[in-house]
């Protein structure tokens, strides 16, 4: 970096850093308004990742605004653990679903205290989701040895 | 063998029993019905070794026909074992109390501090070998028969290792040389009674008899614990016996020979009074006089031989021991001696009414133990050498045919199938021959019929409460020993006595009871008494084995003679029963042998010793009290059928006052339980509403907070994500509150 172009470069960071940060704060408000309107559980689960790139952008803007790669890292960190965090929360997701047979995250309101009345908005035909057979992976890999006792799937996960 | 010392001997005779009851607890699964073996082996080795220990105290007496001129020489052996407790300055008094105490002549030193020191010690005397040789005799007895008795009893271990508990304690309480140490023995005793009363605590009625015997019992302990604190506190030890003290000098113990030779050593006046009166209190739990005997009577629900070795022979005499042991102490207080014959004397009567209507056979036996217990009291009041003596001996006469007459009543109870009302019953002569036998040998003993035991000492008795009652007629018996010279002598002599009015200064309360018109009233009461024994004893016979033989239904196949190993025993105690009285009386063995117990060598004491004579007069009264008894016995019962009304009939109102025990039981109810159980009611609902609700009301602060805050807890996801934005606001306006300037 030149010395010369350091007041220009500045004000350049400066606008860079409030774009940014603008584009942040209106993704991680987004993210905000989805989770808190939004009852599809995948909805819900996209709206949360959002809120964490938004927060993501604002921190690359920071890092560049400070020329300290810190805040670059700790995004890669967030990356990751987005990443973890998302196989795990569909797992989640398809088992609620596998229960329920809906994506509604209301359908689970049956975990509040016995006191409080169902809160209805709107009442939803009833769902078939015990009788329906969804579909399951089929095994990858070699299939194991097995004798007749050791079943070849668990009942249960 | 090498020959074993009386040391060894005088510790053995508790040991072993003790010995043979934790091996029967140990062993009592593996040994099954062989269970009574160790209990058997240990009572018996404990006889051996106080019947030698008898002996070789005799020996040391010397023969009752010797010279009458010298006086008896005390016999006293102490075999300390360890120091139990020891509280080094227990007593210190204040330093500003070096001045006399008011209205006495004794000061308090500053050198009466001492140290409270508590010496398992054994001693033995003649007083204490008599009472181990009848406990542990009576007791391998009463242990034989209930080999025979509590055969194929779910419990059987158990009762033997009680009976072996028992016969330690017992043995330890008239061995103890230390009145903590009699007090502890006192505790088991009671403990070992209140076990075997309630021996079948699934019965309700024998729960119950068991409580109420421990808890009138308490009434007394609590006397003895009370007379031990003031004895400690008078005379600063509780010893029996003198001890050296490392310096050489002389600590006398309170019934010591060095303080029974000072006049002064003893206190009397209003301390002595109460130490007295509190002992009498607890010889009154224990031996069950008025007004504590309601339990004894109801200790019947027992097993019989646990009534016949605990409620007649031994643990009852037990307060007979301890008067007799601390006789010094009550002659110096005349008042509360007065006290003793006349509670003994009330008891005697009253018992023996209550006896005449009873129709249940063991409990007939118990107010007649109740009553005899009377006379020993009577006897022991009267202060006197033979007062003390006669009542000894009709302690023992009592054990042999009370024991005797109790087992026979089992031996009846075993073959009826445990029914015990006479009514039911009848003509089991010819059922049970030799129960029947033996039975009519301890009733005549018990009626005071001549040449049977309890003639003899039933005749002391009468003989000292007579001699009371008219002094003048038994003047010239008494001899020099009492002569003014001789009492300024041995006053001059002085035993510290820490707290205490002066004996000879202080004024004697209740001494205004001690005249002879109470002793002649006492006799009469007495003579009474007698001929009442003689015919409820022999109401009881006739109702039982005379008369159409008749069995209750419960008896089945065993309506029999009882086994030998139940007859046994009674055979040899129809022996004692027969003769004792008539040796011992005649050959005066055992006075002469007591009046070397070191507590009846005191001056004050030995002072009343009578030439050994045979009052004919007395004889024939006694006599006759028992011929009018028997015969009105014989009129109402002999030959009837056992459950005909007779007496019913004969006392009209009366007869419902004697059957309900004088209302002694309803008063209690009314002025003691009634109140304590609406009191417990109280503290009950106390505890339910004022402390558990404290409880469950500190318990409903979560609830109502938890029932506040549960609101929140929709199940919607969405509130709860609302609910944490809003958080994170909160928390960035305040920030922005904070950061604002």
């Amino acid at each position: 970096m030149m010395p010369l172009a350091a007041p220009l470069l500045a004000a350049t960071s400066m606008a860079l850093l409030q774009n940014a940060l603008i584009v942040g704060a209106i993704l991680f408000a987004l993210g905000l308004v989805g989770i808190l309107t939004r009852r599809n559980l995948i909805v819900m689960f996209l709206s949360a990742e959002l809120m964490l790139q938004g927060i993501s952008v604002s921190l690359v803007a920071w890092s560049r605004h400070h020329g300290d790669w810190g805040g670059q890292v700790l995004v890669i960190f967030v990356l990751t653990v987005a990443a973890c965090e998302a196989a795990v929360a569909l797992v989640f997701v398809l088992q609620a679903f596998a229960r329920t047979g809906r994506l509604d995250a209301a359908a689970w309101q049956a975990l509040r205290e016995a006191i409080l009345v169902r809160s209805v908005d709107r009442e939803l035909p009833p769902s078939d989701a015990a009788a329906a057979s969804w579909p399951r992976l089929t095994p990858a890999g070699v299939l194991p040895e097995r004798t007749a006792d050791t079943p070849l799937e668990r009942e249960h996960v | 063998m090498p020959p074993l010392s009386p040391a060894t001997l005088l510790v053995l005779v508790p040991l072993l029993p003790l010995v043979g009851a934790i091996l029967t607890i140990l062993l009592g699964r593996v040994l099954g019905s062989r269970a009574h073996l160790p209990a058997i082996a240990g009572i018996a080795a404990a006889a051996g070794a106080a019947v030698m220990l008898l002996l070789a105290t005799a020996n040391q007496v010397g023969s009752p026909h010797g010279s009458h001129q010298e006086p008896i020489r005390p016999v006293e052996m102490i075999s300390t074992l360890w120091q139990w407790a020891t509280v080094d300055e227990a007593y210190t008094p204040a330093a500003d109390s070096a001045a006399a105490i008011p209205g006495t002549a004794v000061s308090r030193q500053p050198s009466d501090a001492r140290s409270f020191s508590i010496p398992v010690a054994l001693r033995l005397d003649p007083l204490t070998a008599t009472m181990l040789t009848i406990i542990t005799c009576v007791g391998l007895l009463v242990a034989i028969y209930s080999v025979g008795y509590m055969h194929d009893d779910p419990g059987y271990p158990r009762f033997f290792a009680l009976v072996s508990m028992f016969v330690f304690s017992m043995a330890m309480l008239v061995a103890a040389s230390n009145f903590l140490i009699v007090y502890v023995f006192w505790e088991a005793v009671g403990a070992c009674s209140y076990l075997l009363i309630g021996f079948w605590f699934r019965k309700p009625e024998a729960a119950r008899a068991a409580k109420k015997a421990f808890l009138v019992n308490r009434v007394g302990d609590f006397g003895l614990a009370i007379a031990t604190f003031l004895l400690w506190m008078t005379y600063g030890t509780l010893d029996f016996h003198d001890t050296l003290s490392p310096d050489g000098t002389i600590l006398p113990g309170i019934l010591g020979q060095t303080r029974l030779a000072d006049a002064a050593g003893i206190v009397g006046g209003v301390v002595g009074t109460a130490i007295c009166l509190l002992l009498l209190l607890a010889a009154c739990g224990k031996s069950a006089q008025l007004p504590l005997h309601v339990w004894l009577p109801d200790a019947m629900e027992g097993p019989t031989p646990a009534s016949a070795l605990i409620h007649a022979a031994t643990m009852v005499t037990a307060g007979i021991y301890l008067i007799t042991r601390c006789a010094p102490l009550f002659v110096a207080c005349p008042g509360a001696l007065s006290a003793v014959s006349i509670v003994g004397g009330t008891t005697a009567l009253v018992a023996a009414l209550i006896a005449t209507v009873q129709n249940d056979l063991k409990r007939v036996l118990a107010y007649s133990t109740i009553s005899q217990l009377g006379y020993m009291f009577a006897s022991l009041g009267t202060g006197t050498m033979l007062g003390f003596t006669a009542a000894i001996f009709h302690l023992v006469t009592h054990a042999f045919f009370k024991a005797l007459l109790f087992m026979g009543a089992g031996s009846v109870m075993h073959a009826m199938g445990g029914v015990i009302d006479m009514r039911r019953f009848g003509g089991l002569r010819r059922v049970m021959p030799i129960t029947a036998a033996t039975f009519l040998i301890g009733s005549l003993a018990l009626a005071g019929v001549a040449p049977f035991a309890g003639f003899f000492s039933k005749d002391e008795i009468l003989a000292t409460l007579h001699s009371r009652g008219w002094p003048d007629a038994h003047s010239e018996h008494h001899d020099a020993a009492a002569s003014p010279a001789v009492a300024a002598a041995v006053r001059q002599a002085s035993v510290p006595v820490l707290f205490a009015a002066h004996s000879q200064t202080a004024s004697q309360p209740l001494s205004t009871l001690d005249t002879p018109a109470t002793f002649r009233t006492l006799f009469w009461m007495a003579l009474v008494t007698a001929g009442l024994t003689a015919f409820y004893t022999f109401r009881a016979v006739f109702m039982t084995f005379t008369g159409p033989t008749r069995v209750p239904e419960e008896a089945g196949h065993h309506a029999h003679e009882s086994p030998p190993v139940m007859t046994l025993p009674l055979v040899i105690l129809a022996v004692p029963s027969a003769l004792a009285g008539w040796w011992l009386f005649s050959t005066n063995w055992l006075a002469h042998f007591l009046s070397a117990t070191p507590s009846l060598t005191a001056p004050s004491v030995a002072k009343t010793a009578a030439p050994h004579v045979f009052h004919m007069d007395l004889a024939i009264q006694g006599s006759l009290a028992a011929a009018i008894g028997i015969v009105i016995a014989a009129i109402g019962h002999l030959g009837r059928r056992s459950d005909a009304p007779q007496m019913e009939r004969f006392l009209g109102p009366l007869q419902t006052v004697f059957a309900n025990k004088f209302y002694f039981d309803q008063l209690y109810s009314a002025l003691v339980v009634r109140p304590l159980e609406a009191l417990a009611m109280v503290a009950a609902l106390i505890d339910r509403y004022v402390i558990d609700g404290l409880v469950n009301g500190v318990a409903t602060i979560p609830v109502v907070l938890g029932g506040i805050v549960r609101r929140l807890q929709s199940g919607l996801v969405q509130r709860y994500a609302l609910a944490g934005v809003m958080g994170v606001l909160m928390i960035v306006l305040a920030l922005a509150w904070q950061l604002r300037g």
